[in-house]
């Protein structure tokens, strides 16, 4: 290897592309329109600047989620997996998405203009 | 297999898996998935730079299949075997290209492997969504694997000074 220092600047771009891509995804996106999806499924849609303050539950093989809406937010109260991480992350108030891996749930923020964005399963 | 180098694998994996259940026991502050600080994968990067890609192999799959049993979290198994692999297989194909005084950025780019590995995962579980996860991954990838990395240049250089290592 000529250049002797391009170790240095691979893991210096790395952190800079994560750090940009990190402040992106934590933007809120410009929707209030809600998705509760599971494998590429559509189980709910909400608005939440009209939404009333709700529980719904979701079943997935016998393991329930609770999603609970309040004041026009929307999260995970209660999450039947060992793992709770969808319940920590809180509201839902960025681009990235409250995930529950163990039960294939995702809440997400679509955008208006009423087409689903990359429903991908 | 000699028996000394099964014995020094197998003393590898139990330090390994040592490592894995003590940072089950540690709370994690973010509460992002995949976030986490891989201090086992110190033994990896070790092994890597000591041992034959065979054997390295080895360690690391059976530190994965015993620590998802030891964890009890059977559904994080996949994601651990795919991340796992992909970081081995970069590492080993890093190390003809870094020499051992460069084991920490090995060790970064092996955590950043490993981010793409649960990504990809991620992703054919749930959706693409999940690739709005990755940046976080990288962030926390660069620096935990930073750190790991670290851990593994100060353990060789201590084993050095032992004998029959």
């Amino acid at each position: 290897m000529k250049w002797k220092k391009w170790p240095f600047f691979l893991v210096g771009a790395l952190l800079a592309l994560g750090v940009v891509g990190s402040v992106l995804v934590l933007q809120r996106p410009d929707t209030n329109l809600v998705e509760v999806v599971r494998d590429g499924e559509v189980l709910y849609q909400f608005d939440l600047a009209r939404a009333e303050d709700q529980v719904v539950e979701v079943e997935y093989e016998g393991r329930i989620n609770t999603i609970e809406i309040r004041d026009h937010q929307i999260h995970m109260r209660e999450a039947d997996c060992p793992d709770q991480t969808c319940v920590h992350m809180g509201w839902l108030d960025s681009a990235a998405p409250i995930v529950c891996l163990p039960n294939h749930l995702v809440i997400r923020f679509v955008q208006d203009d009423g087409e689903l964005d990359g429903v991908a399963g | 297999m000699k028996t000394g180098k099964l014995t020094r694998l197998a003393l590898l994996t139990t330090v390994a898996l040592i490592i894995f259940v003590v940072e089950l026991q540690i709370p994690n502050p973010f509460p992002i998935p995949g976030v986490k600080l891989g201090l086992a994968n110190v033994v990896t990067v070790y092994a890597v730079y000591h041992y034959h890609a065979r054997e390295v192999f080895l360690v690391v799959l059976a530190r994965i299949l015993l620590g998802s049993f030891f964890g009890g979290n059977m559904l994080a198994l996949l994601y651990s075997l795919a991340g796992g692999m992909l970081c081995l297989a970069g590492m080993l194909l890093l190390r003809r290209v870094l020499s051992e005084k460069y084991i920490w950025i090995c060790s970064v780019l092996g955590a950043v492997f490993h981010n793409l590995g649960q990504t990809i995962v991620a992703c054919l579980i749930a959706g693409w969504g999940m690739l709005l996860y990755f940046p976080f991954l990288l962030v926390s990838g660069c620096l935990a694997g930073a750190f790991t990395g670290g851990c593994a240049q100060l353990v060789t250089k201590r084993m050095k000074n032992t004998p029959a290592a």
